[in-house]
């Protein structure tokens, strides 16, 4: 046993050492901008994360999602029986998120839509869209926004993004489209999923420590 | 050299959120921090993890943070020792105020950190929220800002005389009320009462504890004793801030009075 | 001089993380300390794909060499990620503090489970 672990070190070392010495043919790497190019992108970033690592991409969404799922499961027997109270009304930060929030959703959409051209993404968008929904449960109170969003149908659209995104996940890998259409559609579902995540974890912290 | 310079002002922040006594400045430092570091991401051609990292890092974690530490946080009380009250002992900290101090803690779900302050630092500590409780034998004075708990244990303020010369007191306590002005103050009331036994001091004015625990320890010998105060009590003093806390510590001393529990434990510590 | 700086502002941020977490009793201390040593390690893999004088990896943005597009995808999902288990943790801690009554680990190891 003792000689066979041996000798499978000594292999792995030799082979690993054999690869430095440049022994093993390396297939030829295209230019990052030749390669960025074929995914329909100009941003090498996006390309990276949308075309030559998409299976990274889509099971971390995944790991994302399973995350979720254990924050809504631990918290939900924790959450607060009895009814939080209002907040106070504070004109101020009311009247800042009516006016805020369509420049913060617009600017989202736009950072998710355009990701694939210059520096944004799916993830980021879906960041900017989750500190909007807190602004928002900042002035409106986290009870009386989730009765809003509707949470059951939320889970819905949460999952439905998942799944679309796991459908353009196959064309892009399987069936090697290519395609402008394709990114901008992966980064708004990428969005779509990391705000609904955001804000249901936000939403789960609230109402089970008391208001925002 | 910017980048430089960015990459210190992280780096410093990091350091300062980290060393931090109290965990919500760690988390504020820590947000700041990740604010900085998107700026260095920035100088780093990397536009696309600047912009995640301020999104995420900044916003959401901070934010996720403040949550959690809402009911979570240790309460900070700052305490000054006063014997059968809250004292040392040995590493542990023991007396009547520390068991309820720690039965209050279990109730809210908080850890109870108690610093070793002198009294004339408290309304200071408390109203810029180093502190959130004040304990060790309090009692409130004139002009001080903070919210007071209901009495716990009944006190007065006594002079004591043991010969000619000025009457000194604790500095920031209440027996400061009934010097002259710019009579002679005291940070530890150890030093007030080896002032007192050398004879540079006539007199001081200070609370019945204190007094008790001089005449056990026989740092007092031959000495007048006069009240100079009646009807006072000892108390919890809650930051000006913390409404939250002085409810929940008043709702908690009313169900430990209606039980009982309070004059058992009072009964134990002082007969 | 960008890059070098950069990594080692990763290497230190790294260490002053670890320090916490290993030398904090409280919970979430020792989850802040895990924070920055996680921006540590993925500053220090920007860094490495910096070179000097480099522009972002993005067609039409200037001349010259780009930084490695690579590592700087790689992070970006390990930030969102972070956030993800983050939470997951700090649900555990408010778990914890319900059940236990505290946050230290000593306190946790030494006192026994309630029923």
């Amino acid at each position: 046993m003792r000689w066979l672990a041996g000798a499978a070190v000594v292999a792995l070392v030799g082979l690993l050492a054999l690869g430095t010495w440049g022994l093993f043919p390396r297939p030829p790497v295209p230019s990052w901008e030749e390669a960025t190019a074929a995914f329909g992108a100009r941003n090498a970033v996006a390309a990276i994360v949308l075309g030559a690592r998409l299976w990274d991409t889509l099971l971390e969404v995944l790991v994302y999602a399973m995350a979720l799922v254990g924050v809504r499961m631990v918290l939900r027997p924790l959450s607060r029986v009895q009814p939080v109270p209002p907040v106070s009304e504070t004109p101020l930060l009311t009247r800042a998120a009516d006016i805020l929030l369509g420049p913060i959703v617009v600017f989202a959409i736009y950072i998710a839509s355009s990701g694939h051209l210059g520096p944004g993404g799916g993830f980021p968008a879906g960041a900017i869209l989750g500190s909007g929904l807190l602004l928002l449960a900042l002035a409106k109170g986290a009870e009386r926004l989730a009765q809003e969003l509707h949470e059951p149908s939320l889970e819905r659209v949460e999952y439905g993004a998942i799944a679309a995104l796991l459908a353009l996940g196959g064309l892009i890998l399987v069936l090697s489209w290519r395609g402008s259409w394709l990114l901008v559609g992966a980064n708004v579902l990428i969005g779509l999923e990391v705000a609904i995540g955001a804000w249901v974890v936000l939403h789960h912290f609230a109402s089970s420590r008391g208001e925002v | 050299m910017a980048t430089v310079l960015l990459c210190a002002l992280t780096l410093a922040l990091a350091v300062f959120a980290l060393t931090r006594r109290r965990l919500l400045w760690g988390v504020i430092g820590v947000g700041a921090h990740s604010l900085a570091l998107a700026g260095v991401y920035l100088f780093l051609a990397a536009p696309d993890v600047a912009l995640t990292e301020a999104a995420v890092g900044f916003a959401l974690v901070t934010f996720i943070y403040l949550l959690a530490l809402r009911r979570t946080g240790r309460l900070v009380v700052a305490a000054t020792e006063v014997y059968p009250l809250l004292y040392q002992e040995g590493d542990a900290v023991a007396g009547l105020e520390w068991e309820i101090l720690e039965r209050f803690g279990r109730w809210l779900h908080r850890d109870i950190e108690v610093l070793w302050v002198a009294r004339a630092d408290i309304p200071r500590l408390l109203a810029a929220g180093e502190a959130d409780l004040a304990a060790g034998g309090f009692l409130p004075r004139e002009g001080e800002r903070v919210l007071l708990s209901r009495p716990l244990v009944p006190t007065r303020m006594i002079a004591v005389r043991t010969g000619p010369g000025p009457c000194g007191a604790v500095a920031g306590d209440r027996g400061q009320d009934h010097l002259p002005p710019g009579g002679p103050t005291y940070e530890d009331p150890e030093e007030l009462a080896s002032a007192l036994a050398r004879g540079e001091l006539g007199g001081a004015v200070v609370d019945l504890l204190r007094l008790r625990e001089w005449q056990l320890r026989d740092r007092v010998g031959e000495a007048e004793t006069a009240a100079v105060e009646e009807d006072l009590a000892f108390r919890f003093a809650v930051a000006p801030g913390e409404e939250e806390v002085h409810q929940a510590l008043e709702g908690f001393l009313g169900e430990l009075e209606a039980s009982g529990d309070l004059a058992r434990v009072r009964e134990r510590y002082l007969g | 001089m960008e890059g070098i700086a950069a990594a080692a502002l990763g290497i230190a941020l790294g260490g002053s993380g670890l320090w916490t977490l290993v030398r904090r009793r409280n919970v979430i201390w020792k989850l802040l300390g895990l924070n920055v040593a996680a921006g540590g390690a993925i500053l220090f893999l920007v860094a490495v794909a910096h070179r000097p004088g480099a522009r972002p990896a993005i067609e039409g943005l200037g001349s010259g060499p780009a930084a490695d597009p690579l590592p700087q995808a790689l992070v970006l999902t390990a930030i969102v990620i972070h956030f993800a288990t983050l939470a997951l943790a700090l649900v555990y801690v408010i778990f914890l503090t319900e059940h236990r009554h505290t946050q230290d680990v000593h306190k946790l190891e030494r006192e026994p489970e309630e029923p």
